[in-house]
């Protein structure tokens, strides 16, 4: 035990407990309105497409993470934008933009002359080497995203579940629509610091899900998922430290391990208590 | 009689290039309560969505008399996700327009408005549910009170007796009933049987619009204008539903 308290005493891991902790909780928000809205593939076509800017941006000597943030909200305003024309098949849209962001991506690494040793970072998570610059974006862009959705709740839900009502009512549906893919895109490349790409899409998923084990109201599945995915995280991130794995993979493992536990501790109660029924 | 509440005059409107609504002209007045009937894909909810002014004209206009009115909607269920997380109250308070729409919680005096429409609808008990575990009369309810909290003028009803069975829908149209005392209805259904007795007067959608300024229904009408609605299938009411002429 000593030894967990043992490694508070590092810079290194402090950033490192911080960030987890920062991105499950802006996780939390954005995660609940993608999983309301039913867009985890769009997001997952948004995260792969953000592989393209991290290559070009290796390839011409730029920040990775800038060239990210760029290709994911080109394409998640793009995706918006095409939904609500809706002219061509959104799905197809998607597909292309996943695959193709993703080639682009390894093309560019491939081209770019040397060895690129964060490229395994992007891809598997590093949340050890957080630097506090980083640490200081993500605070700042939390603090923005928690702003916006404390001040505009009650619009950023009603535009998600019938944007069309919203209309009627005088609600900037547009505005509301756009903006939150932006903040979606962001909110995805600046947590492929402490999960990678592959598995960033589960940090905006699993504690959402997990939270639904208990309550379908919005509003009570933010926090819920903010408690199941801290939890997580922090956990993950000593796993990742002590057993030396990428910190990607221990903090989704430990989040999918919880919601099993609690799926099985919900069907089990369901289960007892429908026999107390039965009885009296 | 009053001025109209709204005028559709040559109204052609569609999606992308397709047609799907050519020259409809309509007039609804402050106590109409018209039943809207036709075919699957004649264009019902297309030209309620005009009148709600969220589809844009290919040609023709829409205007409103007395200013646009308060308008209430309640969509086709079909056109709704009811898995979305979001509760029977928080749903009906979707339907409360103020200048604090964007604010995070809803004011003491509208908590107080959402609760008065919940009990009113008997919804109470239900209240704190998500809209997914509602039975089909249940969630037709709480879409009624999204659409009645903010006491429009003209209600919008979009087959508001789908998934419902009949001791629930008599109910339903009781209620409707009593509010035709102070607004006026437009009401989509394919179950003509049972909403012709009911309203004043029809409109048959199918790409055209044929007003029938009676709720009586002829044979005629239903062919000339395509209406094909099956009429001997409704049961108890068929000889109130066809009079001869
Ligand atoms: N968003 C849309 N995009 C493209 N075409 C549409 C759209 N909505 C409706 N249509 C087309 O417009 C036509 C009329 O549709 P509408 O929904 O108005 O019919 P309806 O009379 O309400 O039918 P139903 O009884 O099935 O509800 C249909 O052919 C439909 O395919
Ligand atoms: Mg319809």
């Amino acid at each position: 035990m000593s030894e967990v308290f043992s490694i508070l005493e590092y810079a290194f891991f402090r950033n490192a407990l911080a960030a987890a902790l920062l991105t499950s909780l802006l996780a939390a928000m954005v995660g609940t309105y993608i999983v309301s809205r039913k867009i985890v593939f769009i997001s997952g076509g948004i995260t792969h497409a953000s592989f393209g800017g991290i290559g070009m941006a290796y390839f011409f000597g730029l920040n990775p993470l800038l060239g990210a943030a760029v290709f994911a909200v080109l394409s998640a305003t793009g995706i918006e934008w095409i939904s609500q024309k809706g002219k061509v098949r959104e799905d197809s849209a998607i597909a292309i933009l996943w695959s193709l962001g993703m080639a682009l991506g390894i093309i560019f690494v491939f081209m770019t002359p040397g060895y690129s040793p964060n490229l395994m970072s992007f891809l598997f998570g590093s949340i050890l080497s957080v630097g506090k610059a980083e640490l200081y974006l993500l605070l700042a862009f939390f603090i923005l995203t928690l702003a916006f959705f404390i001040v505009f709740f009650r619009p950023v839900v009603y535009t998600a579940f019938d944007p069309e009502f919203a209309r009627i009512m005088g609600i900037p549906v547009a505005f509301f629509r756009y903006t939150m893919s932006v903040i979606i895109a962001l909110a995805i490349v600046i947590s492929i610091r402490t999960v990678g790409i592959i598995l960033v899409l589960s940090l905006f998923t699993i504690p959402q899900i997990t939270a639904m084990l208990f309550t379908r109201d919005f509003a009570k599945i933010i926090p819920l998922a903010a408690l199941w995915g801290a939890l997580g995280s922090l956990a993950g991130l000593f796993f990742s430290y002590f057993f030396n794995i990428p910190s990607g993979a221990a903090i989704i493992f430990i989040l999918t391990l919880q919601f099993l536990i609690l799926k099985g501790f919900v069907m089990a109660r369901n289960f007892f208590r429908r026999d107390e029924k039965v009885i009296t | 009689m009053s001025k109209p509440l709204a005028i559709l005059e040559n109204v052609t409107t569609g999606y992308f290039s397709d047609i799907v609504l050519k020259n409809v002209d309509l007039e609804i007045f402050p106590n109409d309560f018209i039943g809207v009937i036709g075919p699957n894909g004649g264009g019902k909810t297309t030209m309620i969505k005009v009148l709600l002014g969220i589809l844009p004209l290919f040609k023709g206009k829409v205007t409103f008399p007395q200013g646009k009115p308060n308008m209430g909607y309640l969509p086709q269920i079909s056109q709704i996700d009811k898995s979305f997380p979001i509760t029977v109250r928080d749903l009906v308070g979707s339907g409360l327009k103020t200048e604090r729409s964007w604010f995070p919680h809803l004011s003491a005096k509208q908590k107080k408005q959402v609760n008065q429409m919940l009990d009113e609808a008997g919804l109470m008990s239900l209240a704190s549910k998500p809209i997914g575990e509602l039975s089909g009369g249940q969630t037709q309810k709480a879409f009624l009170c999204r659409a009645l909290i903010n006491h429009p003028q003209l209600l919008i009803l979009d087959e508001p007796n789908t998934f419902v069975d009949k001791g629930f829908e008599q109910e339903l149209y009781r209620w409707l009933k009593e509010l035709n005392k102070e607004m006026a209805i437009l009401l989509v259904s394919h179950d003509i049987g049972t909403i012709s007795p009911m309203v004043k007067t029809i409109a048959c959608v199918n790409g055209t619009l044929h007003y029938h300024p009676s709720n009586q229904l002829t044979e005629d009408l239903l062919k000339v204008y395509n209406c094909p609605v099956d009429i001997i299938a409704h049961g108890p009411v068929p000889h109130r539903v066809l009079k001869d002429h």
